[in-house]
């Protein structure tokens, strides 16, 4: 008999139980951590386009838990056409790229953005232990807050994944890090709140919606810690937060957590046009909830919005050239059969959990090849540290040679 | 099976002896919960807390020592003396100390070999094999559910065979699985009721027929609802568990509508699940929940232990099938999937709270959508059955998809030969599956 010591454990994330309440006061409580100490006056800093260290920029987007067998197997390209055709053509390609750490949200990434496995609370309550890679390229070479951003739909993430608790770092060199998914929750919540749920069936209302959602009480219930010091949104960021909403609402295209992202990452870029960009996808984690249709749903999104994310780079002359752009999954999902309930979760020790896969597109890729040599997820740090030009820092990952400045 | 609250003299006895105190500190929150929720066991599950705590009891300190010697190296490397570890139940606290130790996957080992260690015992000891007997997972895909002939079973990897089924004699009105397991609408009033008789009433004469036995999910509600009609040919009503995710919508809602009304955050996990844990529920039960006190807490602990069961009635289904498993191994088991909608624009973010209160746009069925869903958790729900030893050789699975008029069959040679070869018509597999079950 299988022990049931464990069932929580087993059974992955509790997260899709916790109501939008309290998620936002969740959001709400760090967001006021993190309120006044990033930006601030940096922001007005971002405007000349500095480009520090070596100039090289550095995009990475993660795409929650993805499983080879959806996607780089046989049956799974069917799901992935642009990674799998457009973009793998010119990519530096590395089909085992290795999670030996902790397979949950808040640990997997910032595992990727600091080189080092990180054992951290999984509910994002605590920072990671050591710098992450925006505090390693601000710090080292003297940086402004715009230039290193965090856009994510994950809610399992927080603001803390902008910066580590390392006394010599921390979130005075921290990212800039926004969730435009709690903006639709948000949105969501306040009209069922306010008995105007029939806005949220109006594409036209929709976007007033959103907008009042920004505007409300708080922006760091939202996860933004874009602030000035007078506690009012930065205006270049209100106008990049609302160019983006409008996109979002009259594309007439998909309404997913990971649209908003995408187009809030594009206004981002054309904005701010930051050296150091972190997108994190999560329409994929539909898997919690049972639906395999909507988690495969979730990894054709996220393939698209990779593509339209090279797009942009190619077409925007602030990238077009010299940027690096690294796709990976934070883990896979648990195989068909486990106790940990298959796709549902990624909690199981196995290959299915760990093993994933990396490309890299852009600047640092010489040729377009497959590096059949196991990777880890903490390699990626220190190679991207490379590429901006970052004085080195002591890490568990070594920095993969295949990807050069 | 109505609760008996009462421990049996053999546990009680090891319990006056102190055997908890022999426990490793990661044992405890399990134990402790288990025995405190006695009343809300199924019969397998007592008999697993039985098992470890009488085998425990009867060992030496040596012995007992040596037993739990991996386990409690491990904790001592996790030092878990120094969490904040609740000994009293399990909490999202523990579990999430645990999972992120990098020792864990080592304790889970250890522990399962306590486990092992455990169950040998009992099986040595003369406890009757529950492998010997006949069982049946039956799960149906019912007509508006139109799976592709291509994919439906290819993630069975040849498991089983597919067959033709002709669903003609289904009767008025009737689904395959609601013929399958009530029989002929006009059996009951046969001269020979049993000729046209269906499962439920086959099982409900066996030896070890009980309620924990036999189950009944339904992704939506009329199957459900053809058991409970009057003048069902279901024998008698409170034999079998039955489950609909549609009838439980109002526990569903209510137990969502605390869930959004409780001000805490994410740091505090436990106390909304303590809360949800103790809250009433059984006013928000329909009849045939209330049949059993173990019922209503059944479904508390799917909704808590969260995998979509609150979402989607078909993630409902997989997940109170592979729990039904897990905690009751049942002899029969039959789940039918169903329909979900489409997430509504904008707001399909908002997944856990009720798509039509938060959004007026009509609910439009997703047809492709329900069908990839099902295929995939009508696998998950017998790869749930194949984890435990009692549904390792006398199990016959039998998955119908109903678009296609086919079903596909992984089961003994002696199920097959009962079957025969396909095409064959519904009544011929309910004569085979009631011959299988008798």
């Amino acid at each position: 008999m299988e022990h049931e010591l464990c069932p929580a454990a087993e059974m992955g994330t509790t997260d899709e139980l916790l109501p939008l309440s309290s998620r936002r006061r969740f959001l709400q409580a760090a967001g006021v951590l993190a309120a006044g100490r990033l930006v601030g006056p940096a922001f007005a800093e971002a405007g000349p386009r500095e480009a520090a260290g070596s100039g090289h920029r550095v995009i990475v987007v993660v795409i929650g838990g993805v499983r080879r067998e959806e996607t780089f197997s046989r049956e799974g390209l069917v799901n992935i056409p642009h990674l799998s055709g457009e973009l793998f053509s010119k990519c530096l390609f590395f089909p085992h790229a290795r999670n030996e750490g902790v397979t949950a949200h808040f640990n997997a990434i910032s595992s990727i953005l600091t080189g080092n496995w990180q054992r951290v609370d999984d509910w994002g309550k605590l920072a990671p232990t050591t710098p992450t890679l925006f505090e390693q390229f601000r710090k080292g070479l003297g940086v402004s807050a715009g230039n290193a951003w965090v856009v994510a739909s994950n809610k399992a993430l927080t603001s803390q994944i902008g910066a580590s608790s390392d006394s010599q770092y921390g979130p005075a060199y921290g990212a800039n890090v926004i969730f435009p998914k709690q903006l639709m929750l948000q949105a969501v919540a306040d009209a069922l709140r306010g008995g105007r749920t029939a806005n949220m069936a109006d594409r036209s209302k929709v976007e007033a919606e959103l907008e009042s959602a920004m505007q409300g009480s708080n922006y760091e219930g939202l996860g933004w810690n874009i602030f000035d010091a007078s506690d009012r949104l930065d205006p270049r960021a209100r106008e990049t937060i609302q160019n983006a909403i409008a996109t979002f609402v009259h594309s007439g295209g998909p309404t997913s957590g990971d649209e908003l992202t995408f187009f809030m990452s594009r206004e981002v870029m054309r904005k701010f046009a930051p050296q150091l960009l972190v997108v994190a996808y999560s329409d994929v984690e539909a898997a919690h909830f049972g639906s395999y249709a909507m988690h495969l749903s979730g990894i054709r999104t996220a393939d698209r919005l990779a593509y339209q994310m090279w797009q942009e780079i190619e077409a925007n002359p602030e990238y077009r050239g010299k940027t690096t752009m690294v796709i990976l999954p934070e883990f896979g999902r648990d195989p068909d059969g486990s106790s940990t309930n298959g796709f549902f979760n990624h909690r199981a020790n196995e290959d299915s959990t760990r093993d994933t896969w990396m490309i890299a597109l852009g600047a640092a890729v010489d040729r377009p090849q497959i590096v059949e040599r196991t990777v880890r997820h903490v390699d990626l740090c220190p190679t991207l540290a490379g590429l901006l030009g970052c004085p080195p820092v002591t890490m568990q990952g070594v920095r993969l040679a295949e990807l050069r400045g | 099976m109505q609760a008996d609250a009462r421990l049996p003299e053999k546990l009680e006895k090891a319990l006056k002896k102190d055997v908890l105190k022999r426990l490793p500190l990661t044992f405890l929150p399990y134990v402790n919960q288990q025995i405190i929720q006695w009343s809300y066991l199924f019969p397998n599950e007592r008999k697993a807390v039985e098992a470890l705590l009488v085998y425990v009891n009867d060992l030496t300190a040596e012995q007992s020592e040596r037993l739990f010697r991996d386990v409690v190296e491990i904790e001592g490397k996790m030092g878990v003396r120094h969490w904040k570890f609740s000994t009293a139940e399990q909490t999202i606290q523990d579990s999430s100390q645990l999972a992120s130790s990098p020792w864990f996957q080592d304790w889970r080992r250890a522990v399962q070999a306590v486990f092992d260690a455990a169950e040998e015992n009992a099986r040595m000891a003369g406890g009757a094999s529950d492998a010997l007997r006949n069982r049946l997972v039956l799960l149906s895909m019912p007509r508006n559910i139109a799976v592709g002939e291509a994919s439906v079973w290819r993630r069975w990897k040849g498991m089983g065979e597919a067959h033709a089924v002709d669903p003609s004699v289904s009767g008025m009105g009737q689904g395959a699985m609601e013929y399958l397991l009530q029989g002929a609408p006009d059996a009951a009033a046969s001269a020979v009721p049993s000729v046209g008789a269906g499962l439920l009433i086959t099982m409900q004469k066996r030896r070890d027929s009980s309620l924990a036995n036999i189950w009944v999910v339904d992704a939506e509600k009329s199957l459900v609802e053809s058991i409970l009609a009057p003048g069902s040919t279901n024998a008698q009503p409170g034999g079998a568990i039955l489950l609909s995710y549609v009838r439980l919508e109002r526990y569903r809602e209510s137990f969502a509508h605390e869930m959004n009304s409780m001000r805490k955050d994410l740091s505090d996990a436990d106390t909304v699940f303590d809360r949800l844990r103790k809250v009433e529920v059984t006013k928000w039960c329909p009849r045939e929940v209330l049949a059993d006190p173990v019922i209503p807490e059944f479904v508390r602990s799917l909704y808590l232990s969260g995998n979509g069961a609150v979402i989607f009635g078909n993630s409902f289904v997989e997940w109170a099938a592979s729990e039904a498993f897990r905690r009751a191994r049942p002899a029969l088991l039959a789940a039918q999937f169903g329909m979900r909608g489409k997430p509504k624009p904008f707001t399909g973010v908002a997944v856990f709270e009720n798509p039509d209160q938060v959004n007026p746009l009509p609910t439009v069925d997703d047809l492709p959508g329900s069908a990839t869903d099902a295929e995939m958790l009508a696998l998950y729900v017998w790869l749930a059955a194949c984890r435990y030893d009692e549904y390792q050789k006398r199990t016959a699975c039998v998955c119908l998809a109903e678009s296609l008029g086919r079903a596909y069959v992984v089961a003994p040679r002696e199920f097959n030969a009962l079957l025969g070869k396909g095409p064959f018509s519904l009544a011929r597999l309910r004569g085979a599956l009631c011959e299988w079950m008798a």
